[in-house]
């Protein structure tokens, strides 16, 4: 027993201290041997690489053309013109807002750009282009408390709501005496606790408070009275460290943008687009939004919940096993997984192993899911096992047969029957839990109820949407799966 | 009867853990023979068979197959021991996802490498002879326990054993059921087969056995004829035993 304990206590170690080499090895590696090919690379490659968080209008946002969505904004347009510059191709990588600037840390993308304001701290792990627009800080309010709340003094010792990690954030928390401040991940969501006063001011960049306030009526908008330092307010795009021939390069398209004031046209132009969306915000208007994000769900679904029983099935037969290493491997596999949250082996996979391998989100997403349901099916399949009567395998070892083929003709399909309805009930969780996907930008339902929020400027509906659309697709599967149950058993 | 012994057991052990079930046991099962192993509950009889067939291993001590070390055995000999010594279930323990054929089939196709024409054909001819041709393709749970445990002697027949192990094979059974098992049974010691047969029917260990072997705290106490261990036995556990069987 104690063997036993110590062999699976050595294994975990030794995973544990493969994955700390990986992140802590990885980077010294990079910063001592690595010369400033930042530029060259792109250039060989023939594209630049965007990544970019697109709920964020006019900075960057979705709309959809002709049932085809894409990102369009200021910043899209500037990047356009930098890789036209730079003469490459343009790929847009989107994600949510705190990935971006992981994923150029770790090689994902060359460049984060996503209206990003370049403070001291975040200098401290990537480079910085020039500020490229500078809109300012502004602070959106309800319309009824346009008389209430006429400053930045008025705010005082009242509930500040901004973005978690960004300078709105942060300027709220040191500069208005006495002010809660409530961080949320989606403006989304935060003009939402605007509109139902759980906050009673939204920190806010310009050009995106105006975009509210123009298409939504119940809002209002003042100016900040900030006295900042510019270099930190405005948006610049973020490289990896050590990327300087990248940043000169970038730094020219800019001054040039900067000198023909391209800006504003760009503005202009993402203001139109946000006129053509919100002439509609019916959620039947964005149903192909949902679909894709159906469409995503699913596969990611389907395809894990395949691979875990794959996987699931391989582990729970190395648990079974004589060899006490695959035994171990199988248990401390088990324990890892079942102890770390999803949300952080997702974010492993696509950033952690992406320094290796450069994995695309959806790939990543489907790996880490799968991963992650193969330790539960290893559980299930286990117990599946374990509820076979002893009397079987006795019976068939007595006749000569080999163990595998015991297990492959009495014991698994017996196991089946019990093995069944839990597979099923991991299926249908499966199908909830991989939403978190869509952290690493993987257009899962999720992700695409977050585009709709921030293009219609509607924060409950789509969430009420996706919540039937949810319950839809598992109280079919749970019908399916009833319906095999029951045919099994009357096989039997 | 042939001189050289099929089965040896020589100063065999077991425990579990710190409980030592099985003390010592030394016997000898020639081919051919019927030996009744008769014991009160917990003397370690089901221990004992099922350390002749490696079902279970002993912790010291040898069990000679053929004069050779049983423990000793590789994969191969083993599946060839388990090939040769068949074993029947108190609980009948028939594959109940594989219909009546199905479970006569799988070993002689998986280990013997049988043809499924021969293999059928041969699982035919055996239910057949257990008189259970026409439950051929049913599930085993349709079946009442008599007929359950036929099948499982026919399904251990399949595998051609030169022996085989029976561990209480009608306990399980309502009496109007025990009869047809017997009968079964009785035949095929007739046909010249080796059984060591784990019972507690006195009326079948006094008219197919051979030997009577009487177990009780992990030892073997008393070994004699049926006649002679019925009528007059030696030992005082054994006397105490038989004479509670004899008067339930
Ligand atoms: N796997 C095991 N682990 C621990 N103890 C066991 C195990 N198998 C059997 N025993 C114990 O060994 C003793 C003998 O068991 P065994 O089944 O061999 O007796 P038996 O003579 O067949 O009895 P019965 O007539 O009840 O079948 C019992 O006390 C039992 O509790
Ligand atoms: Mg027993």
């Amino acid at each position: 027993m104690k063997v036993k304990g110590r062999n699976v206590l050595l294994t975990i170690m030794t995973l544990c201290l493969s994955l700390l080499f990986l992140f802590t090895v990885q980077p010294t590696h990079h910063t001592v041997y690595a010369a400033d090919d930042s530029l060259q690379k792109i250039k060989d490659r023939g594209k630049i690489v965007m990544a970019t968080s697109p709920d964020y209008p006019p900075y960057e946002f979705q709309v959809s053309k002709n049932g085809k969505s894409r990102i369009v904004g200021m910043d899209v347009d500037i990047m356009k013109q930098v890789a036209k510059d730079l003469g490459v191709k343009l790929e847009i990588k989107s994600m949510s807002y705190d990935s971006v600037l992981v994923a150029v840390e770790t090689g994902k993308a060359d460049v984060a750009m996503s209206g990003i304001n370049p403070t001291a701290k975040r200098r401290q792990s990537v480079d910085f282009s020039e500020i490229y627009y500078n809109g300012g800080q502004s602070f959106l309010i309800n319309k009824t408390d346009v008389g209430k709340y006429k400053n930045k003094a008025a705010l005082a010792h009242k509930k500040i709501g901004a973005q978690t990690g960004t300078l709105q954030y942060n300027l709220a928390k040191s500069k208005i005496p006495g002010a809660t401040v409530k961080g949320m991940d989606k403006n989304t969501d935060l003009v939402l606790a605007l509109k139902t006063h759980k906050i009673d001011a939204l920190g806010i960049e310009t050009p995106s408070a105006e975009a509210y306030v123009k298409n939504d009526h119940d809002l209002a908008m003042i100016k900040s009275g900030y006295k900042l330092n510019k270099n930190e307010t405005g948006s610049a795009m973020a490289f990896k460290k050590g990327s300087g021939t990248l940043a000169a390069a970038v730094n020219k398209s800019i001054d040039k943008i900067k000198a023909k004031h391209l800006t504003t046209q760009y503005l202009a132009d993402a203001g139109k687009y946000m006129k053509v969306n919100t002439n509609n915000t019916s959620m039947f208007h964005y149903w192909t939004y949902f679909a894709k994000g159906i469409e995503y769900t699913l596969i990611i679904s389907a395809i894990s919940v395949v691979l875990g029983v794959l996987l699931g099935t391989i582990l729970a037969l190395m648990r079974f096993s004589r060899s006490k290493i695959l035994k171990a491997i199988s248990v401390a596999y088990v324990e890892f997984v079942r102890g770390t949250p999803l949300m952080v082996q997702v974010m492993f996979v696509y950033f952690g192993i992406g320094i290796i391998v450069n994995l695309p989100a959806l790939l990543s997403g489907i790996i880490a899911v799968s991963l992650n349901s193969g330790a539960y099916v290893e559980e299930i399949i286990r117990g599946g096992i374990n509820s076979v009567d002893k009397g079987q395998t006795e019976a068939s070892a007595s006749l000569g047969l080999a163990k595998g083929d015991t297990m492959r003709f009495v014991v698994l399909p017996q196991a089946l029957k019990n093995i069944w309805p839990a597979l099923g009930n991991e299926f249908v969780s499966l199908i909830k839990e991989s939403s978190i996907v869509s952290i690493i930008g993987v257009t899962d339902l999720i992700y695409q109820l977050n585009i709709v929020r921030a293009d219609t400027y509607r924060g409950v509906m789509p969430v009420f949407v996706a919540m039937i659309i949810y319950f839809v697709i598992t109280f079919i599967l749970t019908r399916v799966l009833n319906y095999a149950e029951g045919r099994m058993k009357h096989a039997r | 009867m042939q001189d050289k012994p099929l089965v040896e057991v020589k100063k065999l052990k077991k425990s579990y853990g710190d409980t030592e079930v099985l003390k010592e046991i030394n016997g000898t099962v020639m081919p051919g023979q019927v030996i009744c192993v008769i014991g009160p509950s917990g003397a370690g009889k089901s221990t004992f068979l099922r350390c002749l067939n490696m079902l279970e291993t002993p912790t010291a001590g040898q069990v000679l197959f053929e004069g050779k070390d049983t423990q000793k055995f590789s994969e191969e000999e083993l599946t060839t021991l388990r090939e040769r010594m068949g074993m029947v279930f108190q609980s009948f323990n028939l594959f109940p996802n594989l219909t009546v054929l199905e479970n006569l089939k799988l070993a002689p196709i998986r280990v013997k490498k049988m043809s499924d024409k021969d293999a059928e054909e041969k699982a035919l001819a055996l239910l057949k002879r257990v008189g259970l041709d026409e439950k051929a393709n049913v599930y085993p749970s349709s079946l009442s326990g008599g007929q359950a445990q036929r099948v499982a002697i026919a399904r251990a027949l399949a595998m051609d054993p030169e022996c085989l192990l029976f561990d209480e094979p009608t306990s399980a059974l309502d009496p109007e059921m025990v009869g047809e098992v017997l009968a079964v049974m009785k035949e095929l010691a007739e046909d010249g087969m080796t059984m060591v047969v784990v019972t507690h029917e006195m009326g079948f260990a006094r008219e197919v056995a051979n030997e009577v072997w009487f177990m009780a705290d992990g030892y073997l106490l008393e070994k004699n004829k049926p006649d002679e261990i019925f009528s007059n036995p030696q030992n005082a556990r054994t006397k105490d035993f038989i004479s509670k069987i004899i008067n339930s």
